[in-house]
């Protein structure tokens, strides 16, 4: 089943055009990866479906509604949620009270808003650092802490820019099985990343961006063995 | 700690005029009442929610209009006036809120300056309706009974006590806010705009909603400003002054605490009125000297850093 | 049409002096990311020296700007020197707040030693306007008018062609960069709020002969400032030249046309309009 639609989707930045036409579907339950070399338009593409920046052209639909033009707040309370790719917490308050706010969305009263909170901070494993300022968390901590506060607001979808980026080994072995932990609660998931491992342990299927561009959509395996995504990331001699 | 504070203040302000004839000092603690409003108005919206407006005279100035216009024009009661007041203010701050919320940071300060002037202006000019320059005058305030006795107008000590109520909701109010989601918002926005979007903040409506009250609050200051006073006109009550001065008090007292506007008000108010007692002009020097000690040295505030002292002090012992 | 010609001529004359004084907060807006509220208290030390040199010593202001203007300069850089320097990086509203307390410790020191009377400097020959083409002149404003045109022509000459100019204009453009090639940054930050300060002073001065002055008057010309400033694009000198001469002609043809009452409530609407929609001012040379 279709959650999201996107079509014929453009975004030009006076004579840059950051996205060209991306069109593609979503079904429920997948976890599709979104890979692409430093500047191909990911982070944009991110911003353009969930309200942050208004796209030139295209149209983005969730459950064939369009959702273009609405502001960022109104496409959380339509089931999207995202984190960003360098991490923005609120940085003077608690854990805590960073994922409570996002919980408000749906239980206005606060003692259940922080209970919700609390059993988020637990699927994420930040339990013991709830009443830490955020601005005291480590790196992977705070990027643990914005997934938390995007599931806090009950997505349907959730958007995830490069949740693995400037973690170790280790931290991002549990980056991943904690994003294929949300994919298995019934949230679908869009994952941008540069980790190429990461992408294909998790991803069902992938996209790959270039210069704006679509240029595949396939599965992992069939993706490392595309011509066009070889050329994209080694050049045109490679391969 | 912070009932037990609260609890001497309350006891304290009820008494004080009992200690008191003397009509200077009856003054001074009605001024630093008023200006406590104040400073709470601009408070929830420069503090909590980070939006620093230098244009809140114009709420001041249509609440004290709209009690002003509606006892002298209309007969009205002027203490439903006094309420109305703030009802009018909360209302011209819903598109005045649209319009600057647009823009951020310093740009938003300016625009709310330019929307206090314009409105300033307007009053000058709309002689029909505010009797422009030469303002608004109350020879006689109506006669009201206070449990079977009347009212001595002439007396500071009624609108002593009405400037302790309305200070009291100011305080309630914000004590309220900030215990509810609305004053989480608040805090969220002020930290980040993005993130609180996010999080599926609405940050304008959230913004207008924190706006509208602070425009209340400062409302019903402007209104009794009017009754206290007895004339206004608009160099007096839509002045960039004013609104600067509302700024000076949150900032230096603390911005963002509940009461910081009130220590803002003690000392700035207190320091002022003296001084102007005694040479008569240029009392806002300690204005100037404090807001540039306080930025430099104690960006929380006087209330900020005695805080901190004191709970420091606490938990050594 | 006399009158027209009259309006018009009034309109440019002060509007020159409105555009000295926007040009010198521009430029401190456009290199060092501040506002400086203090800056009409600048303007009216300017003014008071002109006021007291006369008074005292019986200079004729035209003359004491030359004493005024690098004493000016020195205060400037004293207040970013010793005050400033150490604000500014703790943020654009930080700083706001502070050069506002600035502003009211100046205006009420002033006013403290000063009183708040009205005060004119009464030129012997100020009192017959020159009368070319039949137009009514004010000699003293026309004066004022000459030397601010030579005051902005030095100072295009100096950012374009010196040294220092272009440390100020790639330091506008970006500091990183500009010290990566060598530019003392504070030492360039120093000098233009020095100049803003200077400017603004110098203005002041100028602008004794023709207007009744008191201590508060900052607080209505930073204001017109900001106007200006945002009308001719933040950081944009021409853009401040061009917002001045609009504002004094706005100022001027709209007393005359529209009326006395709502005039300066034109020039507030525009900026609020530009502000919202047209960021880079009128001429879209600011940065926003």
């Amino acid at each position: 089943m279709t959650l999201l639609r996107v079509a014929h989707l453009t975004k030009d930045f006076g004579g840059l055009r950051a996205v060209s036409d991306l069109s593609f579907d979503l079904a429920q339950g997948e976890l599709l990866g979104l890979i692409g070399p430093n500047g191909a338009g990911k982070t944009t593409a991110f911003n353009l479906m969930a309200g942050f920046i208004a796209p030139s052209t295209g149209e983005v639909e969730l459950w064939g509604e369009s959702i273009v033009g609405l502001k960022p707040h109104a496409v959380v309370r339509r089931g999207i949620a995202r984190t960003f790719q360098v991490v923005k917490p609120f940085r003077k308050l608690a854990v805590l009270e960073n994922v409570t706010l996002a919980a408000f969305l749906h239980e206005p009263s606060r003692a259940k808003a922080e209970a919700d909170a609390a059993r988020i901070l637990d699927i994420v494993n930040l339990s013991s650092k709830r009443d830490s300022l955020a601005s005291d968390l480590t790196l992977s901590e705070q990027k643990r802490l914005e997934i938390a506060r995007a599931l806090a607001t009950r997505p349907k979808i959730l958007f995830l820019d490069e949740p693995m980026g400037g973690l170790n080994p280790t931290e991002i072995e549990h980056a991943c099985e904690l994003v294929r932990r949300i994919r298995d609660t019934g949230v679908t998931v869009i994952l941008v990343e540069h980790h190429m491992k990461a992408i294909m342990r998790t991803a069902d299927r992938v996209i790959v961006l270039h210069h704006g561009v679509k240029i595949a959509d396939a599965a992992p395996q069939e993706i490392v063995r595309h011509p066009e995504v070889i050329k994209a990331y080694l050049g045109e001699r490679a391969g | 700690m912070n009932r037990v504070l609260a609890a001497i203040g309350v006891a304290f302000l009820l008494v004080v005029p009992f200690v008191t004839r003397n009509p200077f000092y009856q003054h001074l603690l009605i001024m630093v009442l008023f200006w406590t409003l104040l400073g709470i108005a601009w408070n929830l919206l420069g503090g909590f929610a980070g939006q620093v407006s230098f244009g809140h005279a114009a709420f001041l100035g249509v609440g004290a209009y709209t009690t002003m216009l509606l006892y002298l024009k209309l007969g009205w009661s002027p203490w439903l006036g006094l309420i109305l007041g703030g009802v009018v203010g909360a209302l011209v701050a819903l598109p005045i809120g649209f319009i600057c919320f647009r823009l951020r940071g310093p740009y938003f300060s300016l625009a709310t300056l330019a929307v206090a002037e314009i409105i300033r202006l307007v009053a000058l000019n709309w002689e029909t309706l505010t009797a422009g320059p030469t303002g608004l005058l109350i020879t006689q305030l109506p006669a009201l009974n206070w449990f079977g006795r009347p009212v001595n107008w002439e007396s500071k000590l009624p609108f002593y006590y009405i400037a302790v109520a309305l200070a009291l909701f100011a305080m309630g109010t914000t004590w309220f806010v900030s215990r509810s989601r609305l004053g989480a918002y608040l805090l969220a926005i002020r930290e980040d705009m993005d993130s609180a979007e996010a999080a599926g903040i609405d940050t304008t409506r959230t913004k207008v909603a924190a706006l509208a009250i602070s425009a209340f609050i400062a409302g019903l200051a402007g209104g009794f400003y009017g009754l206290y006073f007895r004339y206004i006109d608009p160099d007096a009550v839509f002045s960039i002054s004013m609104s600067v001065e509302m700024v000076f008090i949150a900032v230096v007292g603390g911005i963002a605490t509940t009461a910081g506007p009130i220590v803002g008000a003690v000392f700035l108010v207190t320091i002022s009125e003296f001084f102007r007692e005694r040479f008569q002009v240029g009392h806002l020097i300690f204005y100037g000297v404090l807001m540039m000690i306080v930025i430099r040295y104690m960006p929380d505030g006087i209330w900020g850093r005695l805080r901190r002292w004191l709970l420091g002090a606490t938990t050594q012992s | 049409m006399a009158t027209l010609l009259q309006s018009i001529v009034s309109g440019v004359l002060t509007g020159s002096l409105y555009a000295m004084i926007a040009v010198g907060l521009t430029i401190v807006f456009g290199v060092m990311r501040i506002i400086n509220m203090a800056h009409g208290e600048m303007v009216m030390l300017g003014m008071f020296g002109a006021y007291w040199g006369y008074t005292l010593w019986k200079l004729d202001p035209f003359v004491s700007v030359l004493l005024w203007v690098p004493l000016m300069f020195v205060f400037g850089a004293s207040v970013h020197r010793m005050l400033l320097r150490k604000i500014i990086p703790s943020g654009e509203l930080n700083t706001l707040l502070y050069t506002a307390g600035l502003s009211l410790l100046i205006a009420n020191v002033a006013l403290f030693f000063w009183t708040g009377d009205y005060r004119t400097i009464n030129l012997a020959y100020a009192l017959t306007p020159a009368r070319p083409f039949g137009i009514s002149i004010s000699l003293p404003l026309a004066i004022a008018f000459a030397i601010a045109i030579l005051v902005t022509t030095a100072l295009y000459l100096f950012l374009s062609r010196t040294d220092t100019g272009r440390a100020i204009r790639a330091t506008a453009q970006n500091p990183d960069s500009a010290a990566l090639m060598g530019v003392n940054v504070v030492r360039i930050d120093t000098i233009t709020f020095a100049l803003g300060t200077a400017l603004a002073g110098a203005a002041g001065v100028l602008l004794a002969p023709s207007l009744y002055l008191y201590p508060t008057v900052g607080e209505i010309l930073v204001v017109k400032c900001f106007v200006i400033v945002v009308l001719g694009g933040l950081g944009s000198v021409p853009g401040a030249i061009a917002g001045g001469v609009l504002l004094g002609l706005v100022e001027s043809l709209g007393a005359v046309y529209v009326s006395v009452a709502y005039k300066d409530t034109i020039g507030f609407v525009l900026f609020l309009l530009v502000l919202l929609f047209r960021p880079a001012g009128l001429f879209g040379v600011g940065r926003s």
